[in-house]
């Protein structure tokens, strides 16, 4: 079996007013000891469980986990090495916030064969930083991104967030630009969403969020995507873009619907139909595993209507929609009888197009996926 | 103390309490209850004769009850007191009157702080019409901002009690409880019926109990009444045989006999509580009496509204929901009824605003079912030009306007009693919903008492929260039907996607229909979330479109991250989208929040 691995660090220096992962702002570095003794642990007790499986890609996310030295990375990748099997071309990714790269670190992930840097941009606009409560400005960004690249990382994403509040149109075509100026190898342009549990919510409720309209988002949107396919960008996932063969492997297993094992505090494995998710609080997942336990919260067994479900929204959030022959030989039906009128009415309504080999979203329908997505839920 | 002696009428005394609304009538009933022992003090509960929850919260008492002290005056003689307690509220009109025609006196109580309001001026007149001995009893007197002299100027002023002593007293506080039972006794008359002549025995209220079917109220007028007798009620004339009789202390208590002058109850295997009628007078088969007693009336309902259940599913229990709340409010009226829009449902009739809210809240509360109440409206008659007359209170049954030679509307003679600084605003309001100033006198030189000719159907939407608003609270209101007068009414329809939204339409006058449509199709516009195309909405008088918004396209609509961990929460998220959109409406191809029918009710 082919996995990919997820490894969850759920600390930061302050938290976002945006942000509803899993993350705290870290008080002490004893916590980071003991959660990351705790990850090692966890890391074995999964070894035995998985010698026959290969680890294709290993993403580490957050929280922030480049606030890690290179040495404590390096020794996680290595510890990983030793449990699982892991394929030598294997996609390395780490997330990292602009500000906690410097020379020595970059040199250190590069030993640990991390072939991947996602940068947490999200704008290059200093106020707007701010009032997301990022705790970096544009200059970091560029001074970040020009490390990694002279320390050889050929492999970079960019964050960037739209519909933020107070934003206007040509700032973001601002952002936009300066973004691509630099040349990262792959974007990802989330439109803000209000969470709970999060300072924007609290403002929102307040009515203190000055947020752009859905027109706005529209055109935001529309204009991003059509900016970045004259600049080489495909577009192959909703919010998702690479230069050519720069896709993000990892996420697409994801959108494949494609079995992944998750470690640290709060994260989600998908493993033999089965969904499972760690315990959240860093202090109870600890705790579990000094027990000598699995830290599992919950999980379910997802029933055959529930992953073919699954497998059709993730993958029409994908340019290559949902293959017909593919879906057959996993779920042995055809897609285009099982769910012939919800694939007809959306046709109809321009949201859905179909050729001889696959349905996928119109352009009409990537902006309006939630209304096909529906027809496929229960 | 509980005796079951045969009394005698001299030592009787009926009296009620009637009050404005939170002026203390419960708490001043609870008083008179544990003075004379009839609730032990750890059996009690607040207010004992509002039993139903929502009767304490709303702080009224919905149905009326009859409830028999033994009272030791002063005078050393024992006395019965039947306490028949009445509803607190304009709309149950009726009801008060046949509860205080079963009375010779009635407690006035006045809250210290508030003083007399539009209310209390027609309970009175409501006593004076009965021939009742009104006692005032100013309550609340502890309060910090009671003014009891004030209040007791005001009452000198009113004619009909220029002349009674006035007791001071505070229920919560036990103050004047004894004063009033001394007043009880002195100063109310004794029943003047006779246990010699032919039964006559007055229904002044109905309830429906699962064990014992319908039990009726009554007050004993003349004769004598016993079980085995085979009863009439005479304005329906049909017999029964009594198979209970007896008293409530405030629990049902047999009792072998009742004599004129008693109240009690009547057990007799009535089949439907239909059968009983409220004002209604019973007699003997075998000694039947010649004359009915006055003041009888079949109710009617005075406002209507139609009720759908949100969810298809519910019609059945909706149905035997509505039966049972009708077993025991036989006031409430209701048909079956079938909606494009909404479904299957029933067009209901109720005494008043407050009834029909009180019935709508009972149904979501103690039935659990959600419900969708169309617009308020009233009963209108039509004149067509063919000469056949129409009464309708449904929008749907308007005719077209070819065919109308005329339409009447229902009107109320209202007074409001307000301080004179409101008087201005009040003015302007009534102007604004289509009053007539028919009077205005001072009660006293800081507060004026109007009185106005309205239009039901104005004051049934939002005449009574503005008339709050506009007054800081200060302003009441009181209203009874007055007739029927001629006036200019039009059908507005509601077009959403070009498709009629028969739930939607409603009956308006000509002057105002503009200016309701098109708030109307704004507030539509607001609640309708936008559609995967545009998406107008009209207002329409005979296929004339007077008032269009349009509901934009939806543009955006897509979840914007989706990895590992959040597949499981945007599948359930799009899942509960599903499900919500799945309550909707659906109007053609337009899916409506089950609050746009609601919204309608609340256009300001």
């Amino acid at each position: 079996m082919n996995l990919g691995l997820y490894l969850h660090f759920p600390f930061c220096k302050s938290k976002c007013h945006y942000c509803d992962f899993n993350s705290y702002p870290l008080k002490n570095d004893d916590q980071v000891l003991s959660y990351i003794s705790a990850l090692y642990k966890e890391i074995a007790m999964y070894a035995q469980k998985l010698n026959h499986s290969t680890i294709k890609t290993i993403y580490l996310g957050g929280g922030t986990p480049t606030m890690l030295s290179g040495d404590l990375i390096y020794n996680i990748l290595n510890f990983c090495k030793d449990n699982f099997k892991i394929d030598d071309n294997a996609e390395i990714t780490i997330e990292a916030n602009p500000g906690t790269l410097d020379k020595k670190k970059l040199e250190r992930l590069n030993k640990a064969k991390i072939n991947r840097i996602s940068l947490g941009a999200q704008s290059f606009n200093d106020s707007l930083l701010k009032k997301l409560g990022r705790i970096h400005t544009a200059q970091d960004i560029i001074d970040s991104y020009s490390k990694a690249r002279e320390a050889g990382f050929n492999n970079i994403n960019m964050d960037i967030m739209f519909a933020l509040p107070d934003q206007t149109f040509i700032d973001f075509k601002n952002t936009m630009k300066k973004a691509v100026s630099l040349k990262p190898d792959h974007l990802s342009l989330y439109n803000l969403t209000i969470e709970e549990g999060t300072k924007f919510l609290e403002s929102y409720k307040e009515g203190k969020l000055n947020l752009p309209t859905e027109d706005e988002e529209y055109d935001m949107y529309s204009w991003a995507i059509k900016f970045l396919a004259e600049n080489n960008f495909e577009h192959y996932e909703i919010s998702n873009f690479a230069r050519p063969f720069k896709r993000s492997i990892h996420n697409q297993i994801y959108w494949y619907n494609q079995p992944y094992l998750g470690i640290g505090a709060g994260a989600y494995s998908f493993i033999k139909g089965y969904r499972y998710m760690n315990y959240k609080d860093p202090v109870r997942y600890i705790k579990e595993i000094n027990n000598g336990k699995l830290p599992l919260d919950s999980g379910e067994k997802l029933s055959l209507r529930k992953r073919m479900s699954e497998t059709i929204i993730l993958g029409l959030r994908t340019k290559d929609g949902i293959n017909y022959r593919k879906f057959k030989v996993r779920f042995k039906v055809n897609i285009e009888k099982l769910f012939n009128q919800q694939i007809y009415k959306l046709i109809n309504l321009g949201l859905l197009r179909k050729d001889n080999y696959k349905i996928q979203l119109t352009k009409k329908g990537l902006f309006l996926a939630n209304n096909v997505f529906r027809e496929f839920v229960d | 103390m509980l005796k079951d002696y045969h009394c005698n009428i001299n030592h009787i005394r009926n009296f009620s309490i009637i009050a404005h609304i939170d002026h203390g009538k419960s708490t001043i009933a609870d008083r008179l209850l544990e003075y004379t022992g009839t609730i032990p003090e750890r059996e009690k509960k607040e207010q004992i004769l509002d039993d139903m929850d929502l009767e304490r919260e709303r702080g009224i008492t919905i149905k009326s009850k009859a409830v028999r002290l033994y009272y030791h005056s002063k005078d050393g003689k024992e006395y019965i007191l039947n306490l028949i307690d009445t509803p607190g509220h304009v709309d149950f009109y009726y009801e008060v009157s046949r509860s205080l025609a079963a009375c010779e006196g009635a407690l006035l109580i006045i809250d210290a702080s508030q003083g007399v309001q539009a209310q209390t001026l027609s309970n009175i007149h409501l006593a004076v019409k009965n021939n009742l001995k009104i006692i005032p009893i100013i309550n609340k007197i502890d309060l910090a901002n009671a003014n009891p002299e004030k209040v007791i100027q005001e009452l000198k002023n009113i004619p009909e009690l220029k002349e009674e002593k006035v007791i001071l007293a505070s229920a919560k506080e036990g103050i004047g409880t004894s004063d009033i039972f001394e007043a009880i006794v002195n100063r109310i008359p004794p029943p003047s019926g006779k246990p010699n002549l032919p039964l006559r025995a007055l229904i002044f209220d109905s309830v429906y109990n699962s064990y014992k079917g319908t039990i009726v109220y009554i007050k004993m007028v003349d004769g004598i009444i016993k079980p085995g007798m085979v009863i009439q009620t005479m304005s329906t004339k049909k017999n029964y045989e009594v198979t209970e009789i007896g008293i409530f202390r405030p629990k049902m208590q047999p009792i072998k006999t009742l004599t004129a002058g008693e109240v009690g109850y009547l057990i007799a295997g009535f089949k439907n509580i239909k059968d009983i009628r409220v004002g209604d007078t019973i007699t003997d088969t075998v000694n039947p009496a010649q004359k009915i007693l006055s003041g009888y009336k079949k109710v009617t309902p005075l406002v209507f509204c139609s009720i759908y259940p949100i969810d298809n599913k519910e019609y059945e229990n909706l149905k035997i929901a509505l039966e049972k709340l009708k077993l025991n409010d036989s006031s409430i009226f209701s048909e079956p009824e079938t909606s494009q829009a909404l479904g299957f449902g029933f067009r209901c009739g109720f005494l008043g605003l407050l009834h029909m809210e009180i019935v709508q809240e009972r149904l979501e509360r103690e039935y659990n079912i959600n419900l969708i109440a169309t617009a308020p409206s009233v009963m209108y008659k039509i004149t067509k030009k063919n000469g056949g007359i129409i009464e309708i209170s449904n929008p749907t049954a308007f005719p077209s306007k070819m065919e109308i030679e005329k339409i009447e509307e229902p009107y109320v003679k209202a007074s409001i009693i307000t301080p004179s600084q409101y008087i201005g605003v009040i003015m302007d309001l009534v102007q604004e919903k289509r009053g007539f100033f028919k009077n205005m006198e001072y009660i006293d030189e800081k507060i004026a008492k109007l009185d106005y000719d309205l239009p039901l159907n104005e004051i049934i939407l939002d005449f009574f929260d503005k008339l709050k608003s506009r007054s800081s609270g200060y302003a009441s209101l009181d209203y009874e039907l007055k007739g029927y007068q001629v006036a200019e009414l039009v059908k507005v329809d509601i077009l959403v996607n070009h498709e009629f939204v028969d739930a939607l339409s409603f009956i308006v006058h000509k002057v105002k229909a503009y200016q309701q449509a098109r708030k109307i199709v704004e507030k539509l516009k607001e609640i309708i979330p936008r559609q995967l195309y545009e998406v107008p909405i009209q207002a329409s008088i005979e296929q004339k479109v007077i008032a269009r918004e349009t509901i934009k396209a939806l543009k955006k609509d897509v979840l914007a991250k989706c990895y590992g961990g959040d597949i499981t929460r945007k599948r359930k998220l799009l899942e509960k989208q599903k499900a919500g959109k799945k309550r909707m409406k659906k109007i053609g191809r337009v899916e409506i929040p089950q609050e746009a029918f609601l919204g309608i009710l609340k256009i300001d």
